[in-house]
């Protein structure tokens, strides 16, 4: 850390943190509600729909918050200046946590909007925005004070601002339903296969810079060639969500032909982070540290590029939509891409935060959390995927009724709820090991 | 590659991919009213999206696809079940998911509600979305029962549904009514003894179920009605 406002992004990922863990404890009850029977006055108070809905948005509220305190950390570097309004970003960081609790708690008296993903009623969505432009106009003019500007907080910014307007479009009511779910994926499908990616590709870039000396010449040089491929792919592979919407035909060939080059940007990534660390000019240490670094570029290839490359094209996508391999390829794809990576700044600007010298600090339990976490992970996206083929051989296929098609299912579901618990244990020890960060044994001994 | 070329790939992606997404998406909206025949999107239809979306019943079911997993598509829905099915599904789900292993939240719906998701869901099932969902595929159905029918005309329960006008609910392949559940739709759920019994007497297997009693067939009647039935079934199951 060397500058003071960088504070401001501790609150963020302590939030954050929690938010991820109770974000599991509702997956776990979703699993369950699959595997076995629940009683019809347990689903009547706590239905599976409000479950999902608190599991979703827990989702993007906290990924969110962990990608605004990494930019609240990594600006003030960039622009070699302090935070223009430190108070603003805690008041912002208040107003945002306030609002989704809110959300949470409506759900549960049925205070939706009643769309996937964006239940949270127009009036907090107000708030939302209030917040998004709170953080908008910090950074904005942080950035225009110092006068110094770089492709990576271009990128980040770009990114941000992308994001924000994309939110826009999911607030009002769409009277035809085609033309909802037309608009609904530029809110959801912009967001991940898009804005995300410009923040993702940019806090990437802002890590290995600083992780490992590399010229930052050559960093920001890839850095514009992977954002121009995942605009380029991600921009026209909306298309792939607009198959069987009521959208013409054409769809079929643009979703089909642009999303089937989505992964080539990530494996780019892939490939420009190993690159990094091979010529790096410093020691590859903390070893953690990198270990998630390359989780994330390794997790993000697997699951947003080749799970999703793998039902992406019409001729299948006719048969898997809708059903449990969509899920198993959306959860190791947010894992991948942005849990991993709001980790691995975590563990970058933490101990950073705390001045330990040369960032590093005490690794041994955060080793377990990563190993226990990311393979229940992968174990629970491989037993979606197992549920997922048998629903679409089975209920698509044969043609059997739905109902029917899922009994095979339910013990699938039980394998997802027991990887679910070791996720959420791999998680407690992660949260557990950032929230009390101690400094390495050598340094602390010296 | 220089720092020039990057940035020109960088400019070159977003702007070509941009002008694609934006042309497509003015084009499209020319295609929506046709495709999803707008001129049928009543008010009604639109206070049965409003109600469909303050029920949350989006993060349970899928429509078009999208939407939660936890409950069967509601594209089709008032096609596969017809009008009838629905209505009950929607008022006493706890009796009609009593012996199912998932269940449906009793939320209480006005009738009024209750009318207007029946208007939206009937809307939705015209959609013209190039004939997803493949389980009720229009095309699907009615090349499979037609193949069975071809050979169906010496069948005795073939011509008890006829008969009996069983038709004018029920649709069968690219005919029928869309008051009950379509023939196959019953075929893959029940076996023939239970049919056979729900013809006698509806009521009694069903609380509030709509279907008239055929008790003046002969039980022999009835269980060819109910083995022609079974037939149907794209596979049998277990």
């Amino acid at each position: 850390m060397t500058f003071r406002t960088q504070r401001v992004a501790y609150p963020y990922f302590v939030v954050a943190l929690l938010l991820f863990a109770l974000q599991l404890v509702m997956g776990l009850y979703l699993a369950l509600s699959y595997s076995h029977a629940v009683p019809q006055a347990v689903v009547d108070a706590f239905p599976f729909s409000t479950a999902r809905a608190m599991h979703t948005n827990l989702l993007v509220l906290w990924l969110l918050l962990g990608f605004m305190g990494a930019t609240y950390y990594a600006v003030p570097e960039e622009t070699q200046s302090e935070l223009a309004w430190p108070k603003l970003a805690y008041a912002q960081l208040a107003l945002l946590s306030a609002t989704g609790v809110a959300a949470l708690v409506g759900f549960q008296f049925g205070w939706t909007q009643g769309r996937p993903l964006l239940e949270i009623p127009t009036s907090l969505d107000l708030l939302v925005v209030v917040g998004a432009l709170m953080f908008l106009a910090n950074v904005g003019v942080t950035i225009l004070r110092a006068r110094r500007f770089t492709a990576t907080q271009g990128s980040l910014l770009a990114g941000l601002v992308f994001l924000a307007l994309l939110y826009l479009f999911g607030i009002p009511f769409y009277e035809n339903l085609a033309v909802d779910w037309y608009y609904w994926w530029w809110v959801v499908h912009l967001w991940v296969e898009g804005a995300w990616e410009l923040v993702t590709a940019a806090l990437m870039a802002f890590m290995l810079i600083q992780l490992t000396g590399v010229e930052r010449k050559v960093v920001e040089k890839w850095l514009y060639v992977e954002l121009g491929l995942f605009l380029f792919t991600g921009l026209a592979g909306t298309g792939h969500h607009y198959y069987w919407i009521a959208a013409p035909k054409y769809w079929l060939w643009v979703g089909g032909v642009f999303s089937a080059l989505e992964p080539l940007p990530i494996a780019l990534m892939l490939w420009d982070t190993w690159k990094a660390m091979k010529e790096s000019h410093r020691p590859i240490e903390p070893r953690l540290t990198w270990v998630f670094i390359v989780g994330m570029a390794v997790l993000h290839f697997v699951g947003a590029g080749l799970f999703g490359f793998a039902h992406t094209l019409p001729q299948i996508n006719y048969y898997t939509h809708g059903s449990q391999v969509t899920v198993s390829h959306g959860h190791l794809a947010f894992y991948g891409a942005y849990v991993l990576l709001n980790l691995s700044f975590f563990y970058f600007a933490i101990p950073r935060l705390k001045g330990f010298p040369g960032g590093r600090y005490d690794e041994r339990a955060g080793h377990w959390g990563f190993w226990i976490t990311s393979s229940a992970l992968v174990g629970m996206s491989l037993a979606f995927a197992v549920a997922g083929v048998l629903q679409t051989y089975l209920e698509r296929i044969q043609g059997q009724p739905y109902i029917v098609a899922q009994s095979p299912i339910r013990f699938w579901m039980l394998v997802v709820f027991l990887h679910g618990l070791l996720v959420l244990v791999g998680v407690v020890i992660l949260i557990k090991h950032l929230l009390t960060l101690r400094p390495a044994p050598a340094a602390a001994g010296s | 590659m220089s720092e020039r070329a990057a940035k020109l790939i960088f400019w070159i992606g977003t702007l070509s991919s941009l002008a694609v997404l934006l042309a497509l998406t003015w084009d499209t909206h020319r295609s929506f009213d046709a495709l999803t025949h707008a001129d049928r999107l009543s008010p009604a239809v639109v206070e049965g999206k409003r109600v469909f979306e303050k029920h949350n019943c989006n993060d349970c079911h899928t429509i078009l696809g999208f939407g939660g997993y936890y409950a069967p598509d509601l594209t089709r829905a008032y096609k596969r079940l017809g009008e009838d099915a629905v209505r009950l599904r929607l008022k006493s789900p706890e009796k009609v998911f009593a012996d199912s292993y998932r269940k449906m939240p009793q939320q209480h719906l006005k009738p009024a509600e209750i009318d207007r998701l029946v208007d939206f869901l009937r809307w939705v099932s015209d959609i013209d979305n190039h004939d997803w969902p493949p389980q009720d595929s229009q095309a699907r159905l009615k090349a499979s029962t037609r193949r069975l029918l071809a050979g169906a005309a010496l069948s005795p329960g073939a011509a008890l549904v006829n008969q009996e006008s069983c038709l004018a609910c029920h649709a069968l392949g690219g005919e029928g009514g869309d008051r009950g559940p379509r023939l196959e739709f019953i075929a893959s759920r029940r076996d023939a003894d239970w049919i056979a019994r729900y013809l006698a007497d509806p009521e009694a297997l069903t609380p509030g179920a709509a279907m008239p009693k055929f008790d003046k067939l002969s039980e022999a009647q009835r269980r060819a009605i109910a083995e022609f039935v079974v037939s149907l079934a794209e596979r049998r199951l277990p």
